[in-house]
This record gives structure tokens, sequence and C-alpha cells, in this order.
């Protein structure tokens, strides 16, 4: 809502400044999100009258005029062409600031000397209109100051209403609220009009969807000057306000509905046939509205129309049918209430607001449809010297009264947390309009219809609140009776993550949207059923929720490459989203659920399958090109199946891993990570083909995916006892077949339950010339340790034990050498 | 020359070869030259019983002085050679210091995160705990539970993704805040950090953005109670000077309802071309509010025996302004150019 200040004084006196005004407001009501200037800001604009105009000497483009300023002639050099001698012209002095800054000064323009300057209706903040000086009429006495007649320069706040206060969608509604913040008073212009107008009554109103529009009036004026316009203080002041001056009549309600919020039509009744019918629009009915556009109605939309024809799509925007012109004599305004949420329905679906509808979606009170009444037809009539007629016509079969609500003190200073006094509270309570009964502690506050967001004590209560002032209340800070913590869960994921940084990897946020090929390219297309899909993403690029961290880490990736990057470690804890198939007959319940809560089924159903939607909290790490540059006493650690795996096995300790395929990754160079047998997630190195996909080509990517569910990046320490005798470290080298898994020679050792064994190391796997064909040769480590010393025997023992093992096992050989 | 001589002779020339000799390994031949098992000296005194009876004395005691004296010299003359090598070593040994250590990972936590534990453990500390919820919402938690039904205007200025029927990704925390309220009985005390999503994309909007909620409900709770909350809050992440100011507002789920706007912690509201205010003094921090009476009896609390506040604010807008980032789209496109600065 923007509010020019100048129209505003004329409602309530304030002793304050643009900016003082401001931040009052924002502290005790709205936010005003901005102060815009225009027209002279400082100075002095006459009113002067052209005693010669002609031709510049020395400049095609220019004109020289000298202008009687009441005494005194100037000479100004002027670009426009239309003044004349005997115009009477506004004059803007040098030394004046213009909106924007600029500070007129006198001036030479090719060798003519130019004393101030003739002002466009732009420049002095009228209306856009900037062809031509602004010529005044006779009315306008040369040599008085323009600002006798009206501002010549205007701020204007721009203020963010709050959805729940229409009210204040209208300048009288500010003016009120104002008026309350500074504890003082506020007036209203009061209608006066002659009504001995045509009667309203020749034409018929008939409302066939009453539940649609809880009020309809309509009121004629008669005999008005075809192509009147509106005065010019009112158009200036439509100007400010952010609408267009169109004509009298169209301004006329522009103003009042600026004035009040209520937005008023105005149709020519000489077009109305017959009179007057709101009802909801036919099945297929088209309707061509002032913009130009043809738009399919619908039934749910309501229409006022005449007996032949739609009209208006009620509260949003007319057709040219029977819209008011320069040729109007004879007007038939309307003035209604809509149902708000009908409304916004209809705007939604016709894809159209406008100043109209966001004022009606909100919901109005019908009971201002009287003032708005009375203020625009005399207006209508004062500009364009027609006449009111006596009678309105009114559907308003459920006057709307106001309503009680109480208010007890002491609840609101328990709710505020500050005294709140009876008196104090009483006057905030009168300054916005409402009835006050103190008695007993309580307020019994009689609330005014157009206040429709105060119902209920907690309403009140912030009212008191914000005009008492929020400054006020005093800050404490309560007990909570518990002990705050973080759950084990919790405090996990912050071990997880923070491990995760510190083995060099970068956390990082992603969208969990993203295009069909984040789906195809993990190759889930084919048999992983269809993602979420999002009903209205941004972009068809942005539509699929995730079922994997992976694709949003690899796309990241991709574009570290593209800024230069030779590679690097990602990692992301986030929210993955799996469909969940409902069974027959679920949809019922699932709707129930969604919308309004309800279980309806036995305790045993999920909400998750109420949901359809399977949502799993994970952690994935991404692994690309060379992970960590090669430093002067270090070499390059490119990204690889080993890499990946490390930092699985550090977040989730004790893991096992097993050979895995999945589409995206390498089938040779991929696990799946189980954790007593159960599945957690995999670890590998992503598939050349994918990688390709992302834009990595020719990188190598290894990338894990876990359940944050089986991490446990710090598990419970337990000790274990030792004994201080010195332990006996051996080596032992294998040659097996290339295709034995090492793991399992692993396991098989452990399973001999050998009770000096202490530790176990892979330190070397190495095939190539040393060994046949075909084979590989295993290098072990045991540490051996014992309750007493160990002798030779007892440790040789052991390790031909595990030879023979990994023979029988395996078809080791032991390698000699 | 007689016998005694030539030791005295031998003495001499050993202490001053000792003298010369500067490395462990000349000292070594020294002592073979003149101690060694065929050293002119270890002869003499081999031969000593051949001697006649008179000069056994006196070439044995001249000898063995002699011994004793090249002996004492090497040992002196070994320590400080040793200490000439171990210095001459270290010297050798000496390396750019300037050069970089080896180069240990490092990765970092995303800004937002980092405020979001931040303001947790704060709350934390206030006895609060932490809750959370899916990000895929019902109709009914997201709106209808927050005194948001069907049809409210309030809806259409959420800019809400929406998935199969009655389904929408979260627009806010909230129905975090009613999970919780459902699942227990009051005094409740959470905070519900996570991501959100509004349709929206813009320099200043994303369509995901990370949001972090707190609710308190219990006996007595006031506006005080919120006000001084959100201030400590704001002490505890901005600076000990900064100050908090509420400004009334509008939100369904709470009333009376408030912004809140924190002192500039940068400029102190002095620096009218500051970057962190843009001149203002104040920095828009969120919304807040008493839980309002409907949102209650939804969940089935007694709105007249218990009173709540709950906030909201965003941490990606709190780590802009900590930490000077001018761009909030660079949070979320996991640029390792931006990621590693945190
Ligand atoms: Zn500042």
């Amino acid at each position: 809502m923007r509010v020019p200040l100048s129209w505003l004084r004329e409602y309530v006196d304030f002793d304050l400044s643009a900016d003082e005004l401001a931040d009052l407001f924002s502290l005790r009501s709205q936010e005003v999100d901005g102060i815009e200037r225009f027209g002279v800001l400082e100075g002095e604009v006459v009113v002067g009258e052209v005693v010669e105009f002609g031709p510049h000497p020395n400049a095609d483009r220019l004109n020289v005029a000298k202008v009687d300023l009441g005494g005194q002639v100037v000479q100004i050099v002027a670009g426009a062409p239309n003044p004349y001698p005997g115009a009477r012209i506004p004059v803007v002095r040098p030394g004046s600031v213009l909106a924007g800054g600029r500070k007129l000064k006198k001036a030479k323009l090719r060798g003519m000397e130019s004393n101030g300057m003739m002002m466009s209706e732009r420049e002095l903040g009228i209306s856009a209109e900037h062809s031509g000086i602004l010529l005044l009429d006779d009315s306008y006495e040369v040599g008085r100051p323009l600002s006798d007649y009206f501002p010549v320069g205007e701020t204007v706040l721009e203020l963010d209403i709050n959805p729940n206060r229409p009210d204040l969608w209208g300048m009288i509604g500010v003016a009120r609220e104002l008026a309350a913040i500074l504890a003082t008073q506020f007036r209203v212009p009061e209608p006066s009009f002659e009504p001995a107008g045509e009667p309203t009554g020749v034409y018929a109103l008939r409302v066939e969807a009453p539940n649609l529009c809880p009020r309809y009036d309509l009121r004629r004026v008669s005999g008005g000057r075809p192509g009147a316009k509106a005065p010019l203080e009112m158009r200036r002041r439509i100007h400010a306000a952010g609408m267009r001056p169109v004509n009298a009549i169209v301004d006329a309600t522009n103003y009042v509905m600026l004035e009040t919020g209520q937005p008023i039509h105005a149709f020519d009744a000489e077009k109305v046939r017959g009179g007057i019918v709101v009802r909801r629009a036919h099945p297929g009915e088209k309707m061509t509205m002032l913009d130009g556009h043809t738009r399919s109605l619908d039934e749910e939309m309501l229409v006022i129309a005449d007996e032949e024809r739609g009209l208006v799509v009620a509260g949003v925007m007319g057709a040219e049918t029977a819209e008011v012109g320069d040729e109007t004599t004879d007007v038939l305004v309307e003035v209604a209430t809509f149902v708000g949420r009908n409304i916004m329905e209809t705007s939604q679906r016709l894809a159209l607001r406008t100043d109209a509808s966001g004022r009606f979606e909100r919901g109005l009170d019908p009971n201002m449809v009287d003032f708005a009444m009375n203020r625009v037809t005399d207006l209508i009539a004062e500009a364009t010297g027609g006449q009111p007629a006596p009678d309105t016509l009114s559907h308003y079969p459920e006057p709307v009264g106001p309503w009680q609500v109480p208010l007890r003190l002491s609840r609101a200073e328990r709710l505020l947390g500050m005294p709140v006094g009876e008196a104090d509270a009483s006057e905030r309570l009168r300054g916005l309009g409402c009835g006050v009964e103190p008695g007993d502690g309580k307020l019994s506050v009689t609330v005014p219809t157009f206040r429709r967001d105060l119902t209920r004590e907690a309403d009140l209560i912030e009212e008191v609140g914000r005009l008492i002032g929020l400054e006020n209340v005093p800050e404490s800070l309560p007990r909570a009776p518990q002990a705050g913590g973080l759950t084990p869960e919790q405090r996990k994921l912050r071990t997880l993550r923070r491990l995760l940084a510190d083995l060099g990897l970068h956390e990082a946020v992603t969208y969990p949207f993203g295009p069909d090929r984040w789906t195809r390219a993990l190759g889930l297309g084919e048999d992983g059923g269809v993602p979420l899909a999002l009903r209205n993403p941004l972009s068809a690029e942005a539509s699929n929720l995730r079922r994997s961290l992976m694709p949003g880490l690899l796309d990241a990736a991709a574009r570290n490459r593209s800024f230069g990057a030779r590679g690097g470690a990602l990692f992301e804890v986030g929210h993955v989203f799996e469909p969940r198939h409902q069974p027959e007959g679920m949809r019922e319940y699932a709707l129930r659920y969604r919308m309004r809560g309800e279980v309806g089924l036995d305790a045993e159903v999920l909400p998750e399958l109420l949901m359809g939607v399977g949502e799993t909290n994970k952690v994935a790490g991404l692994l690309a090109g060379t992970v960590r540059a090669a430093g002067w006493n270090v070499p390059p650690k490119p990204a690889g199946f080993f890499e990946a795996k490390g930092i699985v096995e550090r977040l989730v300790p004790g893991a096992t891993f097993e050979p895995r395929r999945e589409p995206f990754l390498h089938p040779g160079r991929a696990a799946a990570v189980l954790v007593d047998g159960e599945e957690a997630g995999w670890v590998g190195e992503v598939h050349p083909e994918t990688a390709d996909g992302f834009g990595l080509d020719g990188w190598p990517v290894a990338a894990f995916e876990l359940d944050l569910a089986f991490a446990d990046p710090d598990p419970e320490p337990r000790f274990r006892p030792f004994v201080n005798v010195p332990s006996v470290s051996m080596d032992l080298a294998v040659v097996v077949d290339g295709d034995v898994r090492v793991g399992e020679m692993l396991v098989e050792i452990s399973s001999l339950g050998s009770p000096i064994l202490a530790e176990t190391r892979v330190f070397d796997v190495y095939e190539g010339s040393q060994v046949p064909e075909g084979k590989k040769s295993v290098a072990l480590n045991f540490t051996f340790q014992a309750e007493e010393t160990l002798t030779d025997e007892a440790v040789k023992g052991e390790l031909d034990r595990i030879s023979a093992r990994l023979r029988d096992a395996f078809g080791a050989e032991v390698r000699r050498g | 020359m007689s016998v005694v001589e030539r030791i005295e002779k031998l003495k001499s020339e050993a202490l001053s070869a000792l003298e010369e000799a500067g490395t462990t390994k000349d000292l070594e031949s020294v002592r073979v030259r003149y101690l060694g098992r065929s050293a002119d000296l270890t002869e003499i005194k081999k031969s000593i019983r051949d001697l006649p009876a008179d000069d056994r004395k006196a070439v044995g005691g001249a000898s063995n002085r002699a011994t004793k004296a090249i002996e004492a010299a090497l040992t002196e003359r070994l320590a400080e050679v040793a200490i000439a090598e171990r210095e001459e070593k270290l010297r050798a040994e000496a390396v750019d210091v300037t050069l970089p250590g080896v180069p240990y990972p490092k990765g970092s936590l995303h800004p937002s995160l980092r405020i979001i534990d931040e303001v947790v453990d704060f709350f934390v500390g206030l006895g609060y705990r932490v809750a959370e919820g899916p990000e895929v919402e019902t109709d009914y938690y997201n709106f209808t539970a927050l005194n948001i039904p069907p049809g409210h205007p309030a809806r259409g200025m959420q800019d809400t993704f929406f998935l199969d029927d009655g389904l929408v990704l979260r627009t806010h925390t909230s129905p975090v805040q009613i999970r919780t309220m459902l699942g227990e009985e009051p005094p409740v005390y959470v905070v519900c950090p996570g991501r959100t999503y509004r349709r929206d994309s813009d320099p200043t909007h994303t369509p995901m953005f990370n949001q972090i909620e707190g609710l308190a409900v219990d006996r007595g709770l006031t506006l005080g109670h919120l006000k001084g909350t959100l201030a400590a809050m704001a002490r505890y992440v901005f600076g000990e000077d900064v100050r908090l100011r509420l400004r009334p507002s509008y939100f369904q789920f709470t009333e009376p309802s408030v912004e809140m706007d924190v002192s500039c912690f940068v400029c102190g509201g002095s620096d009218p071309n500051c970057k962190v205010c843009k001149g203002a003094g104040w920095i828009e921090m969120g919304g807040a509010g008493m839980v309002d009476p409907a949102v209650l009896s939804e969940v089935g609390y007694d709105h007249e025996e218990y009173t709540g506040f709950a906030f909201g604010f965003g941490p990606d807008r709190m780590a802009m302004v900590r930490y000077g980032i001018p761009d909030l789209r660079l949070f979320f496109e996991g640029d390792l150019r931006f990621l590693q600065q945190f």
C-alpha cells in the first residue's frame, strides 16, 4: 500500500518527518518497505503566464519563452512546444531541488539565458505525462505559489500490509491506525450531495449466487458531462498512490478504493440491458476483458452480468461491454462484498491479479459499502456535474454487526510479560475503533466490523501490546524444567560430520530435486521405479526428488571441474526419498491422513505408507579426480576404491564388505557395506559411463553412500586387559590363486581362534614376475602375544598352523626367501 | 738415546698427534699407532723384563706414565671431537623450515550447518532438545494444524512445492513443532533445524533454504521470555554488544506475532554505508510470537493453563552476515572454492 503523506495529512495531524513516521509505523504496526519522494522536494513553484513564446534562435528543438511571474518577467528556455502566449503554466525557480536530488540552476542554453523551468505533470509528480508543459486554467492566479493549490512535492510510504489487515488497504484505515499509535484523533470526509438524479430502480438487481456475494449495492448517477476529467489533485493522489488516472468516473472509483480499501465498479448505464444479475459463470462462458485477453470461465467463478451478457468477473476485472468511457453520462455504481476465498481462487485460476482482487480476497467489511457508495457517487457527481439517484438497490440479506470479545487484563499481562493498565488498554482499543466497557479486571470489547481479524482475546492482547510498544516488554529467560541435550543419534551425526571434515572432505548441501538424468544416469530408471516428482517444479531440470545423494554430488564435482579444480572430496548428509507403493484401497485413508491428520486405520499402518514416501537420512561421500595434490614431500592422491573404503571403515568400524554390482558402479570395484549382515550402504568406484554422463569423463571417481542409522564413527570404547610381556612380530608370505579374496583369508585365520594371535595386518599384495602367472603373493604380518614370554617353538607352531589352514582353504603355498 | 728418553719422545709425539687429529677416525689411528699391540711403546713395555733390573723400574715407570698421559689425552680429545662431529652432523641436517609441512587433510563444514550447530548448542544449554521431521510433509502438518486451513490466503504466500495429493515439501520447519506437541505433554522446549523449500528463485531466494525454529510451551511463558531468549541467542551468535528489537508482525500460528531485528554487530548503526545492515542499523533475523491458542488446542494442550512461544530464523542469512557472504545461491552449489573457506 502506497501512502502519500500529503493525503494522509488530510485525515490525521502528525508532527513527524517521513523517516520518523516510517520507524514508528514499523515498530507499532506494519513494516515500511521504503520511502519514495517525487515532484519538487525543496524550493518554489509559481504560477506563471506566458507572454512571448517562440523558437530558439540557435537550436531547432528548443523554444524560448518570456514568462510573467506576477510583476517579474523572466526568460525560460524550454523543449516542449505546447505553451503559447496567454497560457498559465507552473514555473520552478532556480535553486529548487527536484526529485532525484537534482538542484536547478540558472543556465545558458545555446546562448540564451534560462531562469527556471516550466514543468510537465510528471515533473510535478501529478502523473506520468511528460509530452508537454502542464497548462493551468484561469483559476490559478499568476504569481501565486502553486502549492497553494496542490502539493508540488510528495513523499510516499510503501507499507507492507499483513494479510490479516485489509482495513489498511485504504487511506482512512491507515489514518485510523496512525491516530491510534499517536493517541490522537483522525477525521474522515463527509459526503453530501443532492439525490436528484434519475432513479436507480428502473434497473433490476438480482443476486442469484448469494453465498458468493454477501452484499451488493447499486446506485445510479445520471446527467453527467461526457468526457469529464477528475480534479487535478485527485489525479495527483491517484498517481502518487501508484495507479493511473483515466477519466472522472473511473478515477472517482479508484480514489474511493484507495481511500477506503473498498473496490468499486462503474457501468455505463446506457449499455446495461435490463438490469444487473450477480450469478455464477455459465459452463463454457467466455469473456473478453479490459486487458484484451479472452478468458474461459467456470461455474465456480462469480460474474456480474446484465440480462443478456456477462459484464465483469466479480471482483477481478471487467469486459469492454459496459465500461464507462468518454461518452458516458449515466453511470451505475457497484459497491459490493464478495467471498474472499472465491475471489482468490478465481484470480488464481485466471492468473489475473488486480488492485481490486487483491483487496477482495482478504475479505472485506460489508458495512464499508454505505460510506464508499456515498463517497464515490458524491465525487462522480462533483466531477461530472451529474446527480446521484435518490434510491439505492441493495442486496444485504444478513447484515453483519459488531461482536463482543472479553479481555482479561491479567491474561494480557501473563501473555505479554508486562503490566497492562485498564485505562491504558481501554484507550488503545478505543483508538482502533473498538467499544470498551471496563469492569472487574476485565474489558468487554466491541469490535467494529472492519476489524474481522479481532475475534479472540489473544487478538486483542496483540493490539494492546504493540500499541504500548514491544520495546517496553522486559527481557527474561525461562527456566526449562528439563535437561537439554542431543540424542545419541544427533551426537553421532555431529561426530561423523566433524570426522569427515577432518579426513579432508568438504560438506556440501545440494538441492534434493533434479532432472530425469539423475535417475537415468544412476541406472535406476528401468527397474528402480519412478521417482517422486514435484507437480510444480521451477523447471523440468528440478522436478524429481533424489533417491540418492550421489547425483547432486556428481553435479557439484563436475561444476568444480569446469572451474578448474583437479579434483576434490565432498560429502553431504541429507534426506533421500523413495516412493512407497500403497496397497489397494488405502488412498482414501491416505488422503484423510494427509489433509486432516487422521490415521483412521489401526495403529499398525505406518504413516510412511499413508504418506507414500519413504524418507531416510543418508551420508554420502564423493572423491573425484586428484583428491589431494602432490606436495614436495608427498605423492598426489587420486580417487580410488580403497580411498573411499578407508573412509567407510572409519564411519562404520567392524563393517564387512562383499562384491556388489550396481548399474552406476564399476563392476569389479564396488562393494556392499554390511553391518551384522545388514546392508548399510555401498562403496565403490563410479562406472566410467556414469562419470561421463555427469561430465567427469577421464577422472577416477570413487564414492560411498550409507544409511545414517548404521554409521558409528566413535563407538563406545571397551577396555581389554594387556600384559607387560613383549609381543613377537612375524611375517608370512603365501602364494594363492589370483581370485582368492584376502578378506576371506583373514576370516579363515581369525576362525582358527589362536590364543596368542593379537593382530593380523596385510602389508603387501603382489602380482607379477616374481610369482607364477595367475597367482598372487599375499604378505601378512602377525603380532603374537601371550601372558608369558613366547618361545620360538610356540610362535613357529602357530605360524605353521596358520599356513596349514591357508593351504587347506585356499591352496596357499608359503613363499620362502 | 736412552729408553726413557725414547719413551718421552714417543709420548710427546703421541700427544701432538692427538692434538692434530680432528676426527674420531684419526684419533683411532693415533691410538693404534701409539698404544696398539705393535706400537713402539707396547714393544718397550713387552721388553722391560729383558732389561737390567736397575733400568726396569725407571723404564716401567716412564712407560706407564706415558701410556696414562696418552690415554687421558685421547679420552679428552675423543670427547671434544665427538661434540664437534655431532655439531657438524646437525649442521648438515638443517632443513628449509619455510617449506610446507606434510599436508594432513583439511575438509570443512558447511557454513549454514556451522551456524545451526552453534545455535543448537546455545539452546541445548538452556535446556532445549532437538526435534527433527520429514521434508516431504502432509498438507495437515504443514498448514492446517498451524491454523492455515485450506483456502486460507496465507497459503498462497508460501510458494509451496506440491507432490502427490495432500503432500508438499515443507515450507517451514513448523510442522516439526506440531509433531512434537502431538507426541509429548508440556512442558516442551525444542529447537527444530532443517531444510525447507519454497518455489522461489532470485538472487536473494533459493528454492531450498535452512531454517531453525524453536518452541517452548510451559506454564507462565510470556512474550518477555521470548524476547529474553532471542536476545540471549543473538548475543551468543553475534557478540555481547548486540541488541534485539521486536516489531509487530503476522503469522497464522502465533498471536501476538513479531519480527525480530538484531542491531548491526558490525557498525552498530553508525555507518550509513555499512554492507551488513545497508545502513539501517538493524538486521532482520526472523519471525516469532506467542503460540496461537488455536494451535495449542489443535494438539490437545489446554491454552488456558499453558502458554508458549515459537520463533524461526534463517541460518543461511545468519551465515551471510556473520561470514560476509554476498549471495545466498553460493550455499547450495557444492562449489569447493566456497566450501573450503569454512
Ligand atoms: Zn551496519
